[in-house]
């Protein structure tokens, strides 16, 4: 009974020096601690600040992103609305242009004013249809004249300063562009 | 410390049950009966330790992971996380839209041009028609009827290219 009495007495003292030698650790160590402590709530603090500020950032740029891609879609918008009026203009024009074949040249088989047309039409689907815009205007440029040759040619011929019945020029060129695409 | 605890619990109730087969062994009575019982609650009380600090874990973990998952560093970071994932739905959004913008206005020019098409090789068709019916006499029946029957095929196939072919070769004709 003695022995277990001191076994148990033994056993309270060692956990009582345990716990002294805990609380001298804490009492020096307590700044440390402190110190540590306060580190690491003003560490969390900083990263919470930034970022919320970064949240911030994000935000402003998402809602200009925003604007700016609406803004873009609605000109890219208008943009294809004025290109499919143009096309529309340009087949107008190609319309007008057969016509005044027609009525200048009276005499003119209508497969000639038919393949003028046609041609024409063929060269505003090949401006249209460019990727690159150097091919683009040239097509363009090309377009614009052949059509200046067919309106002069039919001009000079109502007018009577042109020496042949037929529109050369534009046949020509009609010829000299199969001729390259060959 | 805890699960030390408990597994000395358990070697003290092995040893306990070691000291019965030994006091058994040794043939002495009532001892080994108390023993038993004592070495029994011994290792009930070492898996009641066991599994409380299991439940006391798994409790703590859980409430960590909760408190930790609504701090406010980790919901900041969700919303980061959820504002640019909106920033790359919008960049592709745009990208889409510009697309179907541009398959629309491609569709309607195609339209326009159709359209065109439609009406000049119905001019087209005429004129031809009209030719070969005035060229129909003159011609012989085989002739005639080849050229009829181009004139059919190229316009089902609605071929402005061979249309203007036999338009040449009937004005030539001519």
């Amino acid at each position: 009974m003695t022995r277990l009495k001191n076994w148990t007495f033994a056993l309270v003292k060692l956990f009582h020096s345990i716990k002294d030698e805990n609380l001298q650790w804490q009492e020096k160590n307590q700044e440390q601690e402190n110190k540590l402590k306060h580190n690491r709530v003003l560490a969390s603090k900083a990263l919470e600040a930034d970022l919320k500020k970064r949240s911030v950032q994000l935000e402003h740029d998402i809602n200009l992103l925003r604007t700016k891609n609406e803004t873009e879609l609605t000109l890219f918008k208008t943009k294809c609305q004025q290109d499919i009026k143009d096309y529309k203009q340009y087949l107008t024009a190609l319309d007008k242009l057969k016509r005044s074949i027609q009525s200048s040249y009276t005499h003119l088989p209508e497969a000639v004013a038919f393949t003028i047309h046609h041609h024409a039409k063929h060269l505003l689907n090949q401006m249209w249809e460019a990727k690159d815009f150097e091919q683009k205007m040239l097509h363009e440029m090309q377009l614009i004249n052949f059509m200046t040759t067919v309106h002069e040619e039919a001009r000079r011929y109502l007018e009577g300063t042109s020496n042949t019945s037929l529109p050369e020029k534009t046949l020509h060129l009609i010829q000299r562009k199969q001729i390259n695409s060959e | 410390m805890i699960v030390r605890i408990a597994l000395l619990l358990v070697f003290t109730a092995f040893a306990l049950f070691f000291s019965v087969d030994l006091l058994l062994w040794l043939a002495i009575p009532g001892l080994p009966n108390l023993l038993t019982q004592l070495g029994l609650v011994t290792l009930m009380i070492a898996f009641g330790i066991l599994l409380s600090a299991g439940l006391f874990i798994i409790i703590k973990l859980t409430l960590a992971t909760f408190f930790n998952y609504v701090s406010t560093k980790e919901r900041l970071e969700r919303r980061l996380l959820f504002i640019n994932v909106k920033q790359e739905q919008l960049k592709q959004l745009f990208y889409f839209k510009t697309i179907q913008v541009n398959y629309f206005s491609e569709l309607k020019r195609k339209r326009l041009l159709q359209a065109n098409n439609k009406q000049h090789l119905k001019s087209l068709s005429k004129v031809i028609n009209k030719d070969l019916q005035s060229l129909k006499k003159h011609l012989p029946k085989s002739q005639y009827l080849q050229l009829h029957q181009v004139y059919r095929q190229s316009l089902k196939q609605q071929n402005i290219e061979a249309l203007l072919k036999l338009q040449t070769e009937i004005t030539t004709l001519n």
